[in-house]
């Protein structure tokens, strides 16, 4: 690999004028990656929409059964985060390492809190027999909810195969990002970033805000309506 | 100013869930979704600097929506009105409008009158 120029920072690929030249494209490129993930969730936000449509009375008996509370506070976990990976940047940005490293653990921390919810969740269900599509075999009581009435309502596993579905992909997305957050925390701590190059964070914050997204409205269609 | 724009997302969680305990109807669903989606636009915009940045990537996401628009809508253009044409019984069209002009014969024919019994449709 070439090195940089004399006088160039130690960031800065040969085949780029300038930071901000290169920090542009890799943002384009980000961008162009967070669509093709908004496509990827799109067709299940399709699926979602097409089912609703067929069998409405299905989707709202089945939110009852989701539990609300549960799914606020990780919504108000995950618009947390998305505030810390914010406040971080703006941190790197004025010089305050330390800042973003708090901020990243911070960030870290809301994340774990979101899988943990979900764990609670999802265990809540299998134990309720709550299975995705032929495996759906409600027993016993669930949330103060009497499974036995729940068996028999026709399209009711279609609910909790795109809930599962949904979700479990999205609780990926959230341990993929766990992942780089706590390789972005080491490379803070070794002191890769300063003002002038932080761009695997600006990157990170980009695919993290667009998880939230996706969050955001997960909640309402799956718990709330 | 991202304490505010956190300080509004947080509001808006609160109230599309206050707003979804009570029933208005066929409301909830459009409601819901406008909360949603007036939350996404805060992150886009301000956490993600959409607003701030350079246009090309407002480009690019603009396109994104518009696909996922694309997708949704025409998707369901055919599921939501599936069986609401009448044509969609094995006979082709020109048989099935063979079959409707013997009976409009028929009928003009009055009752009583002896015409041919009409050809059912054939099926493929």
């Amino acid at each position: 690999m070439a090195q940089p120029a004399a006088g160039q920072p130690a960031h800065l690929k040969h085949y780029f004028v300038s930071s901000d030249q290169q920090f542009d494209a890799a943002k384009m490129g980000m961008w162009l990656f967070l669509i093709t993930e908004i496509l990827l969730f799109s067709g299940m936000f399709v699926a979602y929409t097409v089912y609703r449509v067929w069998h409405p009375e299905v989707f709202e008996a089945a939110s009852d059964l989701l539990d609300w509370k549960l799914g606020g506070i990780n919504t108000l976990v995950l618009l947390g985060s998305s505030f810390t990976v914010a406040y971080g940047i703006q941190r790197i940005q004025r010089g305050d390492r330390k800042g973003l490293i708090i901020n990243l653990l911070l960030t870290l921390l809301c994340a774990a809190i979101f899988m943990g919810i979900k764990y609670v969740e999802y265990s809540g269900k299998f134990e309720a027999g709550i299975f995705p599509g032929g495996n759906f075999a409600p027993v016993g009581d669930y949330h103060g909810h009497d499974m036995a009435n729940y068996a028999d309502i026709l399209f009711l596993p279609q609910f909790f195969s795109i809930y599962f579905v949904m979700t479990g992909i999205h609780g990926f997305h959230v341990l993929v990002g766990m992942g780089v957050f706590t390789w972005l925390v080491i490379r803070s701590f070794k002191g890769d970033f300063s003002p002038e190059y932080y761009t695997p964070i600006e990157l990170t914050g980009l695919y993290w805000h667009l998880v939230d997204i996706i969050w955001i409205f997960l909640f309402p269609l799956l718990y709330l309506i | 100013m991202l304490v505010t724009v956190f300080g509004s997302l947080i509001f808006l969680t609160i109230l599309t869930v206050v707003s979804s305990r009570l029933d208005l109807g066929a409301f909830n669903v459009p409601l819901a979704m406008l909360i949603a989606t007036t939350k996404a636009a805060l992150v886009v915009g301000f956490f993600m600097a959409l607003k701030y940045d350079n246009r090309v990537n407002s480009l690019v996401f603009a396109v994104g929506a518009l696909f996922v628009i694309v997708f949704l809508s025409f998707t369901l253009l055919d599921t939501a009105f599936r069986g609401d044409l009448p044509n969609t019984t094995k006979g082709t069209i020109m048989e099935m409008d063979a079959a409707e002009a013997a009976l409009q014969a028929r009928q003009d024919a009055g009752p009583g009158a002896a015409v041919a019994p009409v050809p059912p449709p054939a099926t493929h």
